[in-house]
């Protein structure tokens, strides 16, 4: 019972923490960044080739190497693409994440690279007869930790109010004096940051490394910020949770069942939409243009 | 009322609107299939990527709204096709198809009927679910309909009641010939310029436009949507159905999201507001990608032989992608339907 919550507590945290990446930027600019999962990829990468130096040596190089790739996305593509249609910046995100891809597959092969990182971490702790994975446990403190980190961020600090104001409305804030391009590199820089600690975790419980890495859950992160509240940060937080806890949930009950969680949360997702369009936490009459 | 110029796509019939694009794409498809079997194999491919482009340009293209679900109701019209054509000897012996639903291992069509009963279920499909999903707009359509893309993906994949699972469906009936599949598009492609043109299209494109001054001036948005999503549904099964007859057999994941983007990015490389647009944008993709295969193998393209590594073809195409949306955000058509050049214009007019 404890581990199916705690597993279910680090699941909805790790989906949290993807979800809230991709919230970043997409509050700022309105794109769907899905070669968000190619970042989620190059930390796991970076993480099982320096799996011979010390976990913290892997991991800080992984979060300089996805927040300068999160940036150059940001110079290289998308902010050429200012201004035109979201939808046409999701079909580039796409093509950029199927280029990423093929890049990977070139530099690292096709088949899954593996290493084992972190091994302590797969163990077992013992409470007055309940047995938890390591894994989940730290999972869940780590995501706990992150998630009011990102808070303190958001809420009191100047770049936080800056993103907040962006994301509900960002001609005004511009108008007010928000400086678009820093806010917006920031951001990505940011997303990069959380999408190092996303891949760390993902790598840590499957470390089956392959260009497709972080795929699923970029796809499922993106439905995440949507049930959560397009235009709020806390709201792509709270989605990305939900979404987590659903299937962490779904998996452990429906047993046999299991191969149609899918089914079931999409249906979920489905009926949170049609209930409340704009997510759960979005506020009046907010409708986009199309 | 509207002036004209804040129109923008199809308002008023010109023949070479119409008549140009279904020039190219007959004439292509009829003088490269003739060259060799693998650029016959390959245009019937590209033909039925090009129904399934056409059937997202009448709804995505002309509402604005993103829609991830037409590859669901691809599956269903290729379930629907697969099985009514697969032989009965198949659907009794076939490891992944020995839990098939009684009915479903009886229910046999020929290939005409069979397209005509996909498109059909296409169709109902499409005009189920949109009841519920034509009220969102924006993000909240595209992850809707993406939900019911994985949720149809996911039931066929695991239920082997309803189909193959996750192993291929043999021995579906394949198109003899070419003219089948391309006088099925050439049709697809009249009706859809019709629909473009007629009023339900315009009071749909109006919507895209200006979501709420439309509904001042009256316009069910709900409805004109719906309507367009249900025609999309009937062009989608029948796209997958034909992807079916031509590769001769049918698998789930053949048409979940590789297939939804492939045709999504033609979509919008091609522009997604013009009939035009939908033929510029799968003719462009397919054709690079198909130039690029052929020098991976090392053959010649109209007598260019380029050795390529293997891999250097999805490398290109995902890259041409990016960089065709950076140089033009809204496809090479631009948005708008061909035009006759300038010079046969003015002779038109004199």
């Amino acid at each position: 019972m404890i581990q199916t919550i705690l597993n279910a507590l680090s699941l909805g945290g790790t989906y949290a923490l993807a979800s809230l990446g991709l919230g970043l930027v997409f509050g700022v600019m309105r794109l769907v960044n899905f070669a968000y999962s190619e970042l989620i990829t190059i930390a796991a990468y970076t993480l099982v080739m320096t799996s011979q130096m010390p976990i913290i040596v892997g991991f800080l190089l992984s979060v300089v190497v996805t927040s300068i790739a999160a940036v150059l996305m940001e110079l290289l593509v998308y902010r050429r693409l200012r201004g035109v249609a979201p939808a046409i910046m999701l079909v580039a995100s796409f093509g950029l994440s199927k280029l990423l891809q093929q890049v990977y597959e070139l530099c690292f092969g096709a088949l899954p690279r593996s290493a084992s990182i972190a091994p302590w971490m797969s163990g077992e702790l013992k409470f007055s007869g309940v047995s938890i994975t390591n894994t989940s446990l730290i999972t869940a403190l780590l995501t706990i930790v992150l998630l009011l980190v990102m808070r303190f961020l958001l809420n009191k600090t100047s770049f936080g109010i800056q993103l907040k104001a962006a994301s509900a409305d960002f001609r005004t804030a511009r108008l007010l004096g928000v400086r678009a391009n820093h806010l917006i590199t920031l951001s990505f820089a940011m997303s990069g940051v959380l999408a190092a600690f996303v891949g760390a975790i993902l790598v840590v419980g499957n470390p089956q490394v392959e260009p497709m890495f972080g795929m699923n859950m970029t796809i499922l992160a993106l439905v995440g910020i949507v049930i959560g509240g397009i235009s709020s940060l806390p709201g792509s937080a709270l989605g990305g949770f939900i979404v987590g806890v659903i299937l962490s949930l779904l998996n452990t009950w429906l047993g046999n069942g299991r191969v149609y969680s899918y089914s079931w949360l999409f249906a979920v997702v489905f009926i949170i939409l049609l209930v409340r369009p704009g997510g759960l936490l979005s506020k009046g009459q907010e409708m986009e243009r199309v | 009322m509207f002036t004209k110029s804040l129109v923008k796509g199809l308002t008023k019939f010109s023949f070479a609107e119409l008549f140009i694009p279904l020039v190219v794409v007959a004439s292509s498809s009829l003088w490269l299939s003739g060259r060799s079997t693998s650029l016959l194999l390959f245009i019937k491919f590209t033909l039925c990527y090009l129904m399934m482009v056409l059937s997202l340009q009448v709804f995505v293209g002309n509402s604005g709204v993103l829609s991830f679900g037409h590859g669901s109701f691809a599956m269903v019209g290729a379930f629907v096709s697969g099985l009514a054509t697969a032989p009965l000897m198949i659907k009794q012996n076939a490891m992944a198809l020995s839990n098939l639903w009684q009915p479903l291992v009886d229910f046999k069509l020929n290939l005409g009927m069979s397209l005509l009963a996909s498109a059909f279920a296409g169709g109902v499909f499409a005009a189920f679910t949109g009841g519920f999903l034509m009220r969102l707009n924006g993000l909240a359509a595209g992850i809707a309909t993406f939900a019911l893309l994985g949720i149809t993906y996911n039931i066929l994949f695991n239920n082997n009641h309803v189909g193959p699972s996750n192993q291929a469906l043999p021995g579906v009936s394949q198109f003899s010939n070419l003219t089948l599949p391309l006088v099925l598009v050439l049709l697809a492609m009249i009706m859809v310029y019709f629909y473009n043109l007629s009023r339900a299209g315009r009071t749909l494109r109006a919507t895209r436009e200006d979501n709420l001054a439309s509904r001042g001036l009256g316009i069910n948005i709900i409805r004109v949507r719906w309507m367009s999503f249900t025609f999309s549904g009937v062009l989608a099964g029948l796209a997958g159905a034909m992807y079916a007859h031509v590769g001769g057999a049918v698998q789930v994941q053949d048409y979940y999201l590789g297939f939804t983007f492939y045709t999504l990015a033609m979509l919008i490389v091609g522009g997604s507001a013009s009939l035009w647009g939908a033929v510029l944008g799968t003719v462009v993709v397919s054709g690079v990608s198909q130039i690029l295969l052929m020098w991976e193998q090392s053959s010649p393209v109209f007598g260019i032989t380029i050795h390529l590594p293997i891999g250097t073809r999805a490398i290109v195409i995902a890259g041409m992608l990016v960089v065709i949306l950076l140089w033009r955000p809204n496809g090479i058509s631009n948005g708008s339907e061909i035009k006759l050049p300038n010079f046969l214009r003015k002779i038109k007019a004199s």
